[in-house]
């Protein structure tokens, strides 16, 4: 028994709040790209930061991920990562309409995660109340085992994952990225305090 | 006159924060579905007056259910709250015969705006 165990009725509007928070994040992307995203329900699971590691690390020749720290009040705090293929990472600059020597394809993906992370999470954190600052966001490097490294250093020690799968799907080209919040299970707790307060209300 | 209202999203959560966004001065009678389907059986076998519908679902979405509303010529005001704010969207849903797009979390004073702008109260 982890602290992630939702009930049905938390697990209900965690879900609906992230659906909200993932709209205006599509809503920033459509506009930045000037183009159409489409949505899907998005997927909460909880994971194990081996797992999620050890998945990341046998695509890691295949994926680009960006990491950026967030920190509310109340002991909410986590980190997003969002991943993108790199067969997306490539076409990347087509997409936002850089010139091939306006910015490095890396500044570009630190640009667009920057976008959606604290789109995505202001709009969470207004819808309970709270307030996120953010770190910098980072391009982690794919060396071997490079993010399991990063994993580690992260200030909190976090063995448990909430696993938000959200895919932006761009339709005038092939490019979907994934989201991926990890918070540690002492925030899990008390994102669930938040949660049952709000529920207390209907 | 008592209207008849049909309240359709995957969320339960949603679907009561529309309940409680209602006009407290508005008589209805309210039913809710979880999916397009259900939305659509409730369509068909009885009149409706009011379909407060979301978009982004599992089985039957909302782009689907307007469709089908269409296609079917069921008679009944829509109403689309939805997650999904893109400009686009909003064109597409109006497009498709919705009544209005209101933007979710759906507030109670934007919700009496709407209905009082497209004469239901």
């Amino acid at each position: 028994m982890t602290a992630f165990n939702l009930n049905e009725d938390q697990q209900d509007c965690l879900q609906e709040l992230i659906n909200v928070a993932m709209g205006q994040a599509s809503d920033q992307l459509a506009r930045y790209l000037d183009t159409f995203v489409h949505l899907r329900v998005p997927s909460i699971e909880q994971v194990s930061t081996t797992s999620l590691s050890n998945s990341l690390n046998k695509e890691q020749q295949s994926v680009a991920v960006v990491s950026q720290g967030f920190l509310g009040y109340e002991g909410i705090r986590g980190e997003a990562l969002l991943v993108y293929q790199h067969k997306d990472s490539d076409c990347i600059g087509n997409i936002l309409g850089y010139e091939p020597d306006e910015l490095s394809v890396e500044e570009q993906l630190i640009d667009l995660s920057s976008i959606l992370t604290t789109t995505f999470l202001n709009v969470f954190a207004l819808q309970i109340d709270n307030q996120m600052s953010y770190n910098a966001p980072r391009l982690l490097s794919s060396g071997q085992d490079a993010l399991a490294v990063y994993l580690q250093q992260l200030s909190f020690n976090c063995d448990m994952a909430l696993k938000v799968k959200i895919t932006y799907q761009v339709t005038d080209y092939s490019f979907n990225c994934d989201m991926i919040l990890l918070i540690p299970e002492s925030a899990i707790t008390n994102i669930k305090a938040v949660i049952d307060r709000i529920l207390a209300d209907y | 006159m008592t209207s008849s209202v049909l309240i359709c999203d995957d969320s339960n959560m949603a679907r009561k924060q529309v309940v409680r966004s209602l006009p407290s001065h508005w008589p209805v009678e309210v039913q809710t579905a979880k999916n397009g389907i259900e939305a659509l059986e409730v369509l068909r076998n009885q009149a409706v007056d009011v379909l407060f519908l979301d978009l982004t679902m599992p089985e039957l979405d909302g782009l689907g259910v307007l469709q089908k509303i269409k296609e079917e010529g069921i008679t009944c005001s829509v109403f689309v709250i939805s997650a999904d704010v893109q400009p686009a969207m909003q064109a597409k849903v109006l497009e498709l015969g919705a009544t209005a797009f209101l933007r979710k979390p759906v507030e109670g004073e934007v919700l009496m705006d709407e209905l009082q702008v497209h004469g239901f109260l």
